[in-house]
């Protein structure tokens, strides 16, 4: 027999061990698509909540150009507080949505005083004489520290700060890597004395939180240099493409300085010289059209007039060739969300392109469907000339182009207009058989209007 | 008559070069895209063949490879918009690489230098 289980278990339960609530909370909150801050906070909850190790209050530090900069600092402000929130949090079955959430608006209240209060705390990694918290991360050592007042290693500022005889200083760091940040935990309200196995459960706290960090850390530098290397490219098609119009222009200028009396010829060659003015114009509008898709505009919108507007605005190109196109949008389609504008620009983009691969008296149709509560599908179909596999992969990557002068910029556009609303593209195609886009938008009445 | 071979794509740029080489003494043939410069190449004899290196699309790589196979000793120049495959393609045994400019000063004397030598 084969069992199937699932990695996020919904909640955890009070009768489990606290150990484990534990590393369910934390573990669960990285599955999520939460950011660093979000996550960070749910570690310092799982430590100070009744359902977790159960410190009373956690603080976090992290670290930046060599730095330890005091960030966040979770806990009741008072005893009576300090039940309330526990008991919140000890509720069984709380899943991370709900700490997330606490925690959000935990921080909020306390934006005028706890957290504040720790921010000012910032100390150099970098200098000999160190004090605590910050020879805990210098170190990288756990440090408990059971009569505070009576260290005189102890930062006075730090001490004056939080206020208690006994806490435990934990350094978040990956092996063989810079420390990336540090927890201070305490039992200020309980008074409870810090026992070995809540050093234990800390420590384990303490390592997972490094990893994420690290993690995290890792994937942003790889974006970022995804982004230069796209950024890259970039630079390089765009001088392609000004290059071929500007040696024309100066060409065809030059030897109108140098046989200025040729009539047939100066005619001709200002005349091509205009059109390739043209061209630079052109490259210069698409590049600026493309870079300022920046859409947070989320509107609901009606979609079949938006795409009317689009199917206007390629006509000519229709007439000219001959070529039909069929719209058949499902009756009280539900509206959808995103930047109309760009929707209808991004629609052009694939008319014009359907058009481009259609041959003479071919046809392009348009559906429109509820696909189901959520999602509105739009396809965008031509029985053209088709992709090869090779091209099909490619074609979402910036700067690709099978048109001679085209900048590949029009369905990386389609693409950045659909993830800006929430939505995705699909294509299916075959050579010699046509292509279909499959543009999936979210519906404005069942999802979320708000964002 | 020296005799050039000229692939290029765009058609502004065909004419002109055919124009200006003429000008200079040459006998110059230009084709538009690869199959063009292919057929050329095995219907007659060059002195010089002077092509871009079309990327965005199509496997400028693939053609340039064909002609080379095909030109035996004639030489090559790669005249294109993309600066940045220079050392690809020098190590790759072409004999010049000129990044397209408003002025054909280079080409030109480029050509000439070549063909004179």
């Amino acid at each position: 027999m084969i069992e199937r289980f699932q990695f996020l278990a919904p909640d955890f339960h009070s009768k489990e061990p606290k150990e484990l609530a534990l590393l369910s909370i934390i573990s669960q909150s990285f599955f999520q698509p939460f950011s660093i801050e979000d996550n960070l906070l749910v570690i310092l909850t799982a430590l100070t909540s009744g359902s977790g190790v159960g410190f009373n209050r956690a603080m976090l530090f992290r670290t930046a150009d060599d730095k330890l900069k005091g960030e966040a600092w979770l806990g009741p402000r008072s005893a009576e507080e300090a039940k309330s929130i526990w008991d919140v949090l000890s509720t069984p079955g709380i899943g991370y949505i709900e700490i997330i959430e606490h925690n959000r608006w935990l921080l909020t209240r306390q934006a005028d005083s706890l957290s504040q209060i720790v921010k000012p705390l910032v100390y150099s990694l970098a200098q000999d004489n160190l004090t605590i918290p910050a020879t805990s991360a210098a170190r990288k050592e756990m440090l408990l520290v059971r009569n505070a007042r009576q260290e005189p290693q102890i930062d006075p500022k730090f001490l004056e700060v939080i206020d208690v005889e006994e806490f435990l200083c934990v350094p978040l760091f990956v092996r063989g890597e810079e420390v990336m940040g540090l927890i201070i935990l305490d039992n200020a309200y309980t008074l409870r004395p810090i026992e070995p196995k809540d050093v234990k459960l800390a420590s384990l706290c303490g390592l997972m939180a490094g990893n994420y960090m690290y993690a995290t850390l890792l994937h942003n530098r790889m974006i970022e240099m995804e982004r230069l290397a796209a950024l890259g490219e970039m630079a390089m098609f765009i001088t392609h493409q000004l290059r071929n119009p500007l040696t024309a222009i100066g060409g065809f200028t030059d030897q109108l300085l140098n046989s200025p009396s040729d009539e047939a010829k100066k005619r001709r060659n200002l005349e091509i010289i205009r059109k390739e003015i043209r061209r630079l114009e052109d490259v210069v509008d698409r590049l600026a059209r493309f870079l300022k898709v920046d859409l947070r505009k989320m509107v609901p919108f009606d979609l079949p007039s938006v795409l009317q507007g689009a199917i206007q605005g390629s006509a000519l190109k229709m007439k000219s060739e001959e070529i039909e196109i069929r719209v058949n949008f499902e009756e009280n389609l539900p509206r959808i969300l995103g930047d109309a504008t760009y929707v209808g620009e991004a629609f052009r983009n694939l008319i014009v392109n359907a058009l481009e691969a259609s041959s003479r008296g071919g046809c392009v149709s348009i559906q429109g469907r509820r696909e189901d509560q959520n999602w509105v599908v739009v396809s965008v179909h031509d029985n053209g000339k088709g992709m090869l596999p090779a091209v099909r992969e490619k074609l979402f990557s910036s700067f690709f182009s099978t048109k001679d002068k085209g900048l590949g910029l029009g369905l990386l556009y389609v693409k950045r207009v659909m993830e800006s609303c929430g939505g995705r593209i699909e294509v299916d195609s075959e050579a010699g058989r046509g292509t279909t886009f499959q543009l999936h938008f979210k519906s404005a009445e069942e999802g979320r209007t708000d964002a | 008559m020296k005799k050039l071979l000229i692939v290029e794509d765009e058609d502004d740029l065909c004419l002109l070069y055919k124009e200006e080489l003429s000008r200079e003494g040459y006998a110059v043939t230009t084709a538009q895209n690869a199959e063009q410069g292919l057929e050329a190449l095995n219907r007659e004899r060059f002195d010089l063949i002077i092509t871009d290196i079309r990327m965005p699309g199509r496997d400028g790589v693939e053609f340039i490879t064909q002609i080379m196979g095909l030109r035996k000793d004639i030489p090559i120049i790669i005249n294109t918009a993309y600066q940045s495959y220079k050392e690809d393609f020098m190590t790759w045994a072409a004999d010049a690489y000129i990044v397209k400019s408003s002025s054909l000063q280079e080409l030109k004397s480029k050509i000439r230098e070549i063909i004179d030598r």
